[in-house]
Protein backbone atom coordinates (compact mmCIF):
# COMPACT_ATOMS: atom_id res chain seq x y z
CA UNK A 1 0.00 0.00 0.00
CA UNK A 2 2.53 2.65 0.93
CA UNK A 3 5.03 1.63 -1.55
CA UNK A 4 1.72 1.69 -4.08
CA UNK A 5 1.47 5.22 -2.86
CA UNK A 6 4.92 6.31 -3.22
CA UNK A 7 5.85 5.05 -6.91
CA UNK A 8 2.56 7.06 -7.82
CA UNK A 9 3.86 10.35 -6.28
CA UNK A 10 7.24 9.68 -7.55
CA UNK A 11 5.70 9.38 -11.20
CA UNK A 12 3.02 11.91 -10.91
CA UNK A 13 6.52 14.36 -9.89
CA UNK A 14 8.41 13.56 -12.73
CA UNK A 15 5.53 13.56 -15.20
CA UNK A 16 4.86 16.72 -13.91
CA UNK A 17 8.43 17.97 -14.58
CA UNK A 18 8.71 16.38 -18.26
CA UNK A 19 5.04 17.20 -19.12
CA UNK A 20 5.73 20.87 -18.38
CA UNK A 21 8.99 20.99 -20.40
CA UNK A 22 7.11 18.82 -22.83
CA UNK A 23 4.11 21.73 -23.29
CA UNK A 24 6.38 24.71 -22.63
CA UNK A 25 4.80 27.13 -25.59
CA UNK A 26 1.53 26.45 -26.29
CA UNK A 27 -0.74 29.35 -27.77
CA UNK A 28 -3.09 31.29 -26.19
CA UNK A 29 -5.12 34.15 -27.25
CA UNK A 30 -7.86 36.53 -25.23
CA UNK A 31 -10.02 38.60 -26.26
CA UNK A 32 -12.30 41.62 -25.19
CA UNK A 33 -14.65 43.84 -26.39
CA UNK A 34 -12.47 47.46 -26.39
CA UNK A 35 -14.17 50.81 -26.82
CA UNK A 36 -15.04 50.00 -30.47
CA UNK A 37 -12.57 47.40 -31.52
CA UNK A 38 -12.56 43.61 -30.77
CA UNK A 39 -8.83 43.53 -28.68
CA UNK A 40 -7.08 39.98 -28.23
CA UNK A 41 -3.78 39.13 -26.72
CA UNK A 42 -2.07 36.67 -28.02
CA UNK A 43 1.06 34.77 -26.91
CA UNK A 44 2.70 31.25 -25.64
CA UNK A 45 2.40 29.43 -22.96
CA UNK A 46 6.26 30.17 -22.02
CA UNK A 47 5.69 33.51 -21.51
CA UNK A 48 6.59 34.18 -25.47
CA UNK A 49 5.22 36.57 -27.73
CA UNK A 50 3.32 36.04 -30.69
CA UNK A 51 4.32 38.99 -32.95
CA UNK A 52 4.21 38.35 -36.29
CA UNK A 53 1.70 35.62 -36.09
CA UNK A 54 -1.60 35.39 -37.80
CA UNK A 55 -4.91 35.78 -36.72
CA UNK A 56 -8.00 35.58 -38.41
CA UNK A 57 -11.39 36.89 -37.78
CA UNK A 58 -13.82 34.22 -39.72
CA UNK A 59 -17.38 34.03 -40.14
CA UNK A 60 -19.14 30.98 -39.54
CA UNK A 61 -19.09 30.42 -42.86
CA UNK A 62 -15.28 30.52 -43.61
CA UNK A 63 -15.48 33.28 -44.83
CA UNK A 64 -12.23 35.34 -44.01
CA UNK A 65 -13.49 39.23 -43.23
CA UNK A 66 -10.19 39.54 -41.74
CA UNK A 67 -6.67 38.88 -41.62
CA UNK A 68 -3.83 40.02 -39.17
CA UNK A 69 -0.82 39.79 -37.27
CA UNK A 70 0.07 40.39 -33.72
CA UNK A 71 1.81 43.61 -32.99
CA UNK A 72 4.92 44.07 -31.05
CA UNK A 73 3.02 44.10 -28.26
CA UNK A 74 1.30 40.57 -28.99
CA UNK A 75 -2.26 42.36 -29.23
CA UNK A 76 -4.66 42.73 -31.94
CA UNK A 77 -7.35 44.73 -33.08
CA UNK A 78 -10.54 44.09 -35.25
CA UNK A 79 -13.51 45.85 -36.59
CA UNK A 80 -16.64 45.01 -35.31
CA UNK A 81 -18.20 42.12 -37.43
CA UNK A 82 -21.97 42.32 -37.27
CA UNK A 83 -22.81 38.15 -36.97
CA UNK A 84 -21.52 34.94 -35.53
CA UNK A 85 -17.80 34.62 -35.96
CA UNK A 86 -14.74 33.15 -34.33
CA UNK A 87 -11.16 34.52 -34.11
CA UNK A 88 -8.32 32.13 -34.84
CA UNK A 89 -4.97 32.57 -34.25
CA UNK A 90 -2.76 30.20 -36.68
CA UNK A 91 0.52 29.37 -35.50
CA UNK A 92 0.87 26.90 -37.63
CA UNK A 93 -0.66 23.14 -38.46
CA UNK A 94 -1.50 22.00 -34.98
CA UNK A 95 -0.83 25.17 -32.84
CA UNK A 96 -4.28 26.93 -33.50
CA UNK A 97 -6.15 28.63 -30.53
CA UNK A 98 -10.04 29.78 -31.57
CA UNK A 99 -12.20 32.58 -29.58
CA UNK A 100 -15.63 32.12 -30.25
CA UNK A 101 -17.39 35.56 -30.46
CA UNK A 102 -19.51 35.01 -27.50
CA UNK A 103 -16.12 34.13 -25.41
CA UNK A 104 -15.08 37.46 -26.07
CA UNK A 105 -15.33 39.32 -22.81
CA UNK A 106 -17.17 42.42 -22.03
CA UNK A 107 -15.57 46.01 -21.88
CA UNK B 1 52.61 25.00 12.77
CA UNK B 2 50.39 26.54 10.99
CA UNK B 3 48.95 23.78 9.85
CA UNK B 4 48.06 22.34 13.10
CA UNK B 5 46.43 25.59 14.52
CA UNK B 6 44.01 25.50 11.72
CA UNK B 7 42.97 22.05 12.29
CA UNK B 8 42.69 23.12 15.69
CA UNK B 9 40.38 25.98 15.23
CA UNK B 10 38.32 23.72 12.56
CA UNK B 11 36.35 22.19 16.06
CA UNK B 12 37.36 18.82 14.76
CA UNK B 13 35.62 17.01 17.97
CA UNK B 14 32.47 18.46 17.02
CA UNK B 15 29.53 15.99 15.89
CA UNK B 16 28.93 17.89 12.92
CA UNK B 17 31.80 18.11 11.51
CA UNK B 18 32.68 14.28 11.85
CA UNK B 19 29.09 12.99 10.48
CA UNK B 20 28.74 15.80 7.50
CA UNK B 21 30.93 13.91 5.05
CA UNK B 22 29.00 10.66 5.45
CA UNK B 23 25.01 12.50 5.51
CA UNK B 24 26.85 14.19 2.17
CA UNK B 25 27.59 10.49 0.93
CA UNK B 26 23.30 9.98 1.38
CA UNK B 27 22.39 12.23 -0.80
CA UNK B 28 24.35 9.48 -3.82
CA UNK B 29 21.37 7.57 -2.50
CA UNK B 30 18.87 10.00 -3.76
CA UNK B 31 19.08 9.38 -7.74
CA UNK B 32 19.62 5.77 -6.75
CA UNK B 33 15.83 5.25 -5.54
CA UNK B 34 14.17 7.82 -7.93
CA UNK B 35 16.01 6.06 -10.55
CA UNK B 36 13.08 2.98 -11.19
CA UNK B 37 10.63 5.75 -11.26
CA UNK B 38 12.14 8.02 -13.63
CA UNK B 39 13.37 4.61 -15.83
CA UNK B 40 9.29 3.67 -15.73
CA UNK B 41 8.50 7.54 -16.92
CA UNK B 42 10.51 7.30 -19.81
CA UNK B 43 9.42 3.68 -20.95
CA UNK B 44 6.00 5.94 -20.96
CA UNK B 45 7.28 8.61 -22.97
CA UNK B 46 9.68 6.14 -25.34
CA UNK B 47 6.84 3.28 -25.64
CA UNK B 48 8.13 0.36 -24.08
CA UNK B 49 5.73 -0.33 -21.55
CA UNK B 50 2.98 0.29 -24.07
CA UNK B 51 0.86 3.24 -25.87
CA UNK B 52 -0.08 4.89 -22.95
CA UNK B 53 -0.87 4.09 -19.24
CA UNK B 54 -5.10 3.38 -19.99
CA UNK B 55 -5.58 2.01 -23.85
CA UNK B 56 -8.70 3.66 -24.69
CA UNK B 57 -8.93 1.73 -28.23
CA UNK B 58 -8.74 1.20 -31.99
CA UNK B 59 -10.92 2.85 -34.80
CA UNK B 60 -10.87 2.59 -38.73
CA UNK B 61 -10.50 5.65 -40.57
CA UNK B 62 -11.54 4.74 -43.55
CA UNK B 63 -8.91 2.70 -45.19
CA UNK B 64 -6.88 3.62 -42.13
CA UNK B 65 -6.60 2.19 -38.55
CA UNK B 66 -5.87 4.13 -35.46
CA UNK B 67 -5.01 3.46 -31.68
CA UNK B 68 -5.63 5.88 -29.17
CA UNK B 69 -4.34 5.40 -25.04
CA UNK B 70 -4.22 7.84 -22.14
CA UNK B 71 -0.69 8.84 -21.53
CA UNK B 72 -1.49 8.53 -17.70
CA UNK B 73 -4.90 8.25 -16.26
CA UNK B 74 -4.69 11.88 -14.72
CA UNK B 75 -6.82 15.05 -15.00
CA UNK B 76 -5.64 17.61 -17.05
CA UNK B 77 -2.82 19.89 -16.21
CA UNK B 78 -2.54 23.30 -16.12
CA UNK B 79 -0.19 25.10 -18.19
CA UNK B 80 0.31 28.78 -17.95
CA UNK B 81 -2.29 31.44 -19.26
CA UNK B 82 -2.76 28.08 -22.33
CA UNK B 83 -5.33 26.47 -19.62
CA UNK B 84 -5.62 22.81 -18.82
CA UNK B 85 -3.86 20.38 -21.06
CA UNK B 86 -4.45 16.77 -21.42
CA UNK B 87 -2.07 14.29 -23.33
CA UNK B 88 -3.22 11.58 -25.12
CA UNK B 89 -1.19 9.11 -27.48
CA UNK B 90 -1.86 7.67 -30.67
CA UNK B 91 -0.57 4.78 -33.19
CA UNK B 92 -1.25 4.41 -36.36
CA UNK B 93 -1.52 1.02 -38.33
CA UNK B 94 1.61 -0.53 -39.89
CA UNK B 95 0.34 -0.61 -43.52
CA UNK B 96 -0.96 3.21 -43.08
CA UNK B 97 1.67 4.65 -41.25
CA UNK B 98 3.55 5.63 -44.34
CA UNK B 99 -0.11 6.95 -46.34
CA UNK B 100 -0.86 9.49 -43.31
CA UNK B 101 1.01 13.17 -43.44
CA UNK B 102 -0.31 14.10 -39.94
CA UNK B 103 -2.75 13.49 -37.26
CA UNK B 104 -4.61 16.17 -35.37
CA UNK B 105 -6.82 15.96 -31.78
CA UNK B 106 -9.56 18.50 -30.18
CA UNK B 107 -12.40 18.32 -28.16
CA UNK B 108 -15.95 18.74 -30.29
CA UNK B 109 -16.21 18.84 -35.02
CA UNK B 110 -13.52 21.16 -36.13
CA UNK B 111 -14.71 23.54 -38.70
CA UNK B 112 -12.38 22.61 -40.85
CA UNK B 113 -8.28 21.73 -41.29
CA UNK B 114 -7.00 24.61 -39.99
CA UNK B 115 -8.89 23.93 -36.70
CA UNK B 116 -7.89 20.28 -36.48
CA UNK B 117 -6.77 20.71 -33.41
CA UNK B 118 -3.00 19.61 -31.85
CA UNK B 119 -0.68 18.26 -34.45
CA UNK B 120 0.52 15.02 -33.04
CA UNK B 121 4.59 14.33 -32.28
CA UNK B 122 6.65 12.01 -32.99
CA UNK B 123 6.88 8.38 -34.76
CA UNK B 124 3.40 7.13 -36.32
CA UNK B 125 3.16 4.19 -34.12
CA UNK B 126 3.71 6.42 -31.12
CA UNK B 127 2.33 10.13 -31.58
CA UNK B 128 1.93 12.53 -28.59
CA UNK B 129 -1.03 15.11 -28.50
CA UNK B 130 -0.91 17.48 -25.66
CA UNK B 131 -4.79 19.10 -26.05
CA UNK B 132 -6.43 22.28 -24.35
CA UNK B 133 -9.52 20.96 -22.30
CA UNK B 134 -11.39 24.27 -21.32
CA UNK B 135 -12.90 24.14 -18.12
CA UNK B 136 -16.48 24.55 -19.55
CA UNK B 137 -16.12 21.34 -21.56
CA UNK B 138 -19.53 19.96 -22.06
CA UNK B 139 -19.26 16.28 -20.32
CA UNK B 140 -20.73 14.81 -23.41
CA UNK B 141 -18.25 16.18 -25.43
CA UNK B 142 -16.53 13.97 -27.98
CA UNK B 143 -12.42 14.00 -28.99
CA UNK B 144 -11.97 14.11 -33.06
CA UNK B 145 -9.07 13.01 -34.54
CA UNK B 146 -8.48 14.01 -38.02
CA UNK B 147 -6.41 12.06 -40.51
CA UNK B 148 -4.92 13.83 -43.13
CA UNK B 149 -3.25 11.75 -45.78
CA UNK B 150 -0.36 12.46 -48.04
CA UNK B 151 -2.83 12.07 -51.48
CA UNK B 152 -4.93 15.31 -49.50
CA UNK B 153 -7.99 12.76 -48.51
CA UNK B 154 -8.95 13.19 -44.90
CA UNK B 155 -10.82 11.10 -42.51
CA UNK B 156 -12.22 11.68 -38.77
CA UNK B 157 -13.05 9.51 -35.64
CA UNK B 158 -14.55 10.22 -32.77
CA UNK B 159 -14.49 8.80 -29.08
CA UNK B 160 -16.66 10.32 -26.31
CA UNK B 161 -14.64 12.03 -23.53
CA UNK B 162 -16.34 9.73 -21.03
CA UNK B 163 -14.73 6.81 -22.63
CA UNK B 164 -11.54 8.35 -23.46
CA UNK B 165 -10.51 9.65 -20.06
CA UNK B 166 -12.68 9.61 -17.06
CA UNK B 167 -9.98 11.14 -15.11
CA UNK B 168 -10.76 14.50 -17.41
CA UNK B 169 -15.05 13.77 -17.18
CA UNK B 170 -14.29 13.76 -13.33
CA UNK B 171 -11.78 16.96 -13.40
CA UNK B 172 -15.02 18.95 -15.32
CA UNK B 173 -17.63 17.62 -12.88
CA UNK B 174 -15.54 19.14 -10.02
CA UNK B 175 -14.58 22.52 -12.64
CA UNK B 176 -18.21 22.91 -13.50
CA UNK B 177 -19.56 22.41 -9.62
CA UNK B 178 -17.45 25.78 -8.20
Amino acid sequence: MYKASLRRTALVALSGVWSSLALAHFPFVECHQGTVDIVCQGGFSDGSSAQGITVDLISYDEEIIASKTFNDASSVEFAPYDGEFYILLDAGPGHTVEVDWNEIKAP
Amino acid sequence: MSNATTKKGRKTDSRWFRWRFHLSGLLMLIPLVLAPFYIELMSVFGGASGLGARHIGTQAAGPWQITLAEQFEQAPKLDGPAGYMKTFNAALCQTCAEQVKAVYLRLGKPRSLRTAGVIGFGSPYHMSFSMPVPENTALDAELWLTLEGWDGSLQQVQWPLRQASPATIEFLQQQQEL
